[in-house]
């Protein structure tokens, strides 16, 4: 209990320095580098393909594999001294169990698998080792993912819910590849000519330092289940399941590709990863996820 | 160049994490630790051992003696199924791709229903509809009939609705739940609503909620509050038997606290704990008790069947009889 408080303690004080010194640091109205102030404001709207895996041990020793598509969108500002998105995704996926071989039948087990996903990112530049070919920015992310399952061969524990909520530290890096002058390439029969254009390659890593879940009871049964017309939604949530506080790891990294057309619109190409490890009160869940995930950005103003 | 190069390694690197983070993949087909999965699970989660007197350590030793590495799958599949019968508990399976295990309380008891005779020699106008609640009138249009097969049946509002019309002005209705194996619970108080009229607290259950073989939560009372719409507030009769399982024996349970209701035929068949559900390292799946439930003085009787008002058994001999049926017209004139 005694460790459990001082990890809280170190956990919240790391969040509240990193969440704040950039902004102390850096953010000075007197700069007199105006364009470095200049805001980018793009709507962003995200599709991609969903590769996840999960493992939840209330039910099931075995991993689930499987595949699904990933929508997104966001609301996202951008200058080279700092960065903010709010951003919205879905994904929906078909799972299926990694049982191990048999020699008489071999069982199958698939489960629907949809994720909510809501988060929040801020970060600032660290003027101090950035250039003017790679920036570097540090800040927080506040991340809420609601799972959402079903699988049909767990019987009366066929459906399956989580909520991991993480606050997070993110570092960024983003290397300017722009290609700055025109290049043609002689290919013989024909020639290509490529025009300058401004690309960026961007990559973050976040990692939750205070990590928070909403896991099903002990017996994972529902109790409100047999409560009959007493049930409600927010009374089935609430007395089925239990937060479990400062408790487990999430990480996630995002390597972006991104090349922005002379309107001030943009188009990327990105990866990420996420990995999430839940131990609740009870039995752990845990869940990985690779997204391969093609993204528009709509330019919207300056300021 | 270098950087960039240093960046694309940095970021698939750390899908070792995932190895880190995550325990090993413990898909398992050795029948020893499929067994002692098994076991352990029943061990925390399972609800009845102290009221069947079932020493779970014995069978651990009784069981895992059977096997060995070298053991097939029939024979896992045998040795589980026989060790989770111990349980003597319908809500108790074990599910392969070649079979499933029922310890099948039905059919260790009498029947005590036969359809054919209450269609020839009873019904008038019988009404079969899609959902498969079948009613008619009985006793010379005096006396409703509903058949209700199976509470995975989810009626609607529309079609209770018209079978209460239909039988308003009669002096009673029977409500035959025999064979009824159960099904949603939420369905109870879908069709007791109809018959009362005021809210009212009929059972409680206590959930498994630590690894002590007898460790529970708090009681949670079951409430059953009045339908809003059409409601019949005459004598109804409910007739159950040993094949009345589950929710039905739930449904069998809160009518003793609803002075309108008779029960009326054979003790039925348990179930009054809420089935988990989970699965084994090799894939199979599994469920089994992880509540009970209690009538509103405390008592755990639901699990081994809950009594009737008035007891009666169906004669086999005389087929155009219903006895259990005649017992409730009896109890309705």
């Amino acid at each position: 209990m005694k460790n459990k408080k001082g990890k809280l303690f170190i956990n919240l004080l790391a969040a509240v320095i990193i969440a704040t010194t950039p902004i102390v640091a850096y953010c000075s109205e007197s700069d007199p580098i105006d364009s470095l102030n200049v805001s980018n404001y793009y709507r962003r709207l995200s599709i991609g393909l969903n590769i996840p895996t999960y493992r939840d041990f209330a039910t099931s020793p075995l991993f689930y594999n499987g595949y699904g598509i990933l929508l997104q969108t966001s609301w996202f500002k951008n200058s080279i001294r700092r960065e903010r998105d709010l951003q919205i995704g879905l994904t929906l996926n078909n799972m299926s169990a990694r049982i191990p071989k048999s020699n008489y039948i071999q069982p199958k087990t698939n489960a629907v698998f949809a994720q909510l996903n809501l988060r929040y990112n801020r970060l600032f530049q660290l003027k101090s080792i950035s250039n003017e070919k790679v920036n570097y920015k540090l800040g927080g992310l506040a991340q809420t993912t609601q799972n959402f399952r079903i699988n049909q061969n767990l019987q009366n524990n066929a459906i399956g819910l989580e909520n991991i909520t993480n606050l997070m530290v993110s570092a960024q890096m983003t290397r300017d590849v722009s290609r700055n002058r025109q290049r043609t390439f002689n290919f013989g029969l024909f020639k290509i000519r490529r025009s300058p254009v401004k690309r960026d390659l961007r990559f973050q890593l976040n990692y939750g330092i205070a990590n928070f879940n909403y896991r099903p009871g002990y017996a994972y049964t529902y109790v409100p289940e047999i409560n009959g017309s007493e049930t409600s939604f927010i009374k089935f949530l609430r007395s089925s399941y239990k937060w479990s506080y400062f408790d487990g790891q999430r990480l996630n990294t995002d390597l972006e590709f991104i090349i922005y057309l002379p309107n001030g619109n943009a188009n990327s190409w990105s990866y990420t990863w996420d990995i999430a490890h839940v131990p609740g009160n009870y039995q752990a869940f845990q869940m990985a996820s690779h997204q391969i995930r093609y993204r528009l950005y709509f330019h919207a103003k300056k300021r | 160049m270098k950087k960039l190069i240093i960046l694309f390694i940095l970021s698939f690197s750390l899908f070792s994490c995932e190895k880190i983070i995550f325990k090993p993949d413990l898909g398992s087909k050795d029948p020893l630790d499929n067994f002692d999965y098994l076991w352990n699970e029943v061990d925390k989660k399972y609800s009845y051992f102290e009221l069947k007197s079932i020493d779970w350590d014995v069978m651990r030793n009784k069981y895992r003696a059977k096997l060995s590495k070298n053991s097939n799958e029939e024979e896992l599949f045998s040795v589980m199924a026989n060790m989770l019968n111990e349980l003597k508990d319908d809500h108790t399976n074990l599910v392969s791709p070649f079979n499933i295990s029922r310890y099948d309380i039905r059919l260790k008891s009498a029947d005590n229903s036969y359809f054919r005779t209450i269609q020839k020699h009873y019904i008038n106008d019988i009404w079969v509809p899609e959902s498969g609640i079948a009613h008619g009138f009985l006793n010379g249009n005096k006396v409703g009939y509903i058949m209700y097969p199976s509470f995975l049946i989810n009626f609607s509002d529309d079609e209770m609705d018209l079978i209460l019309n239909r039988y308003k002005n009669t002096n009673g209705i029977i409500i035959d739940l025999r064979n009824n194996g159960g099904g949603s619970l939420l369905n109870v108080p879908r069709l007791l609503g109809r018959f009362i009229e005021t809210k009212t607290l009929v059972a409680y259950s206590i959930m498994r909620n630590g690894e002590k073989r007898n460790q529970f939560g708090s009681k949670q009372p079951f409430y059953i509050t009045p339908h809003k719409g059409l409601r019949y507030n005459k004598p109804i009769v409910v007739l159950t038997d040993r094949g009345s399982y589950s929710a039905t024996t739930f449904f069998a349970l809160a009518t003793k606290a609803l002075p309108n209701i008779t029960l009326i035929g054979d003790t039925t068949g348990g179930g009054g704990g809420i089935p988990n559900g989970g699965q084994l390292p090799n894939g199979w799946t599994y469920r089994f008790s992880v509540s009970q439930t209690l009538d509103l003085n405390g008592n755990n009787y639901a699990e081994n069947g809950v009594p009737p008002d008035i007891e009666a058994s169906f004669d086999w001999t005389d087929l155009t009889k219903d006895e259990i049926l005649e017992k409730a017209l009896a109890e309705l004139q």
